[in-house]
């Protein structure tokens, strides 16, 4: 599978109206592109530069090439996002995350409803893969022991850099190399978790330089995001 | 067979801007990602409104648009371009159509300059 996230800040001055109908392009896309799976669309409440979260997932790259070709895709969404578009109501990408996302064999990242959050992070060039896999390891083990943790997902970031088939990498490498993402039962469940007593809750309280004692210089920048889940009821 | 169809309004004074940029920044990186230019044309100045300008592109299908926003996202001309031209314009939308059968099919324009 390949699990994707798009991440947007709007343009200073766009409408409401125009940001309500990319947001509702977002909502109702996999009820026109039918590979779009496990699709959500979230307000970020963190303080990194982005205001507008959309989560959803294919089944495999070729899943992925049929929705980048979509009619819906290039007539719809892109009416909205893409840059010299008249109708464009997001400004460029200063996160550097405007296309993340990893592979995984489940959909292990399944929230009915809570709270979505986003560790995006930046790993030393010289990190070998075996130091990120005990470093994941550790990350993965965090659903069982924090309470209202539902979901913990660390993994590469692979499609920043194969955005465009979901296999090739084009284009330079992505400012985050890797993303860990977690799921929560409610927003008190992250406060909970962030004011906790748990190792990896001193580590995220001491921002990038608590990560990097933590990681033992592995980690070399981080910022994150967060966003409400609605349900499909919602 | 897909036309793109770019319609902006434009304050009267920055219609001559607005139509260099289109011809000088626009027009090299879309066909150089492999859109054809159509037409460009703007509407009558001296009207009481917004100057209505009016860009159309052709490509062959989906999945040649899908190659070539491919080009234009790693092309940084492009980003350039979004920039300026949001900056001149004051409103417009951009949607694709489908020429019907038994449209004509008007002949490419010549090239800028």
């Amino acid at each position: 599978m390949l699990r994707r996230f798009e991440t947007y800040a709007l343009a200073p001055g766009a409408s409401g109206d125009a940001v309500d109908r990319l947001e509702s392009a977002m909502r109702c896309c996999a009820a026109h592109i039918p590979e779009v799976l496990d699709s959500a669309v979230g307000w970020n409440g963190s303080d990194a530069p982005v205001q507008l979260v959309w989560e959803h997932a294919f089944a495999d790259p070729a899943a992925y090439r049929r929705y980048m070709a979509h009619p819906f895709h290039a007539t719809v969404l892109d009416r909205f996002i893409l840059q010299d578009s008249p109708e464009c109501v997001v400004a460029p990408d200063t996160l550097g995350a405007g296309l993340v996302g990893y592979q995984l064999t489940s959909p292990r990242y399944r929230l009915s409803s809570g709270l979505r959050r986003l560790v995006l992070l930046r790993l030393d060039a010289a990190a070998s893969p075996g130091a990120w896999g005990a470093l994941g390891r550790r990350l993965a083990a965090l659903v069982g022991e924090v309470a209202g943790m539902a979901v913990s997902v660390p993994a590469e970031n692979t499609l920043g850099a194969a955005w465009f088939d979901g296999e090739t990498p084009v284009g330079p490498p992505p400012r985050w190399t890797h993303l860990w993402e977690q799921g929560f039962t409610s927003s008190a469940a992250l406060a909970q978790y962030l004011a906790g007593g748990h190792e990896l809750a001193a580590v995220e309280r001491a921002g990038t330089e608590g990560w990097r004692q933590w990681s033992g210089g592995m980690v070399r920048r981080t910022a994150e995001v967060h966003y409400g889940i609605v349900g499909p009821g919602g | 067979m897909l036309r793109l169809v770019d319609t902006s309004e434009v304050e009267t004074g920055l219609v001559d801007r607005f139509l260099s940029l289109v011809r000088d920044l626009a027009v090299p990186v879309m066909t150089d990602a492999g859109a054809e230019l159509v037409s460009c044309a703007a509407a009558p100045p001296g009207l009481g409104e917004p100057v209505c300008v009016e860009v159309v592109w052709e490509v062959a299908d989906f999945e040649t648009w899908n190659g070539i926003r491919r080009a234009l996202v790693l092309d940084p001309r492009w980003y350039e371009y979004g920039s300026a031209a949001s900056a001149l314009r004051s409103g417009g939308r951009r949607r694709f159509v489908v020429p019907v059968p038994w449209s004509p099919r008007p002949a490419p324009a010549p090239p800028a300059g």
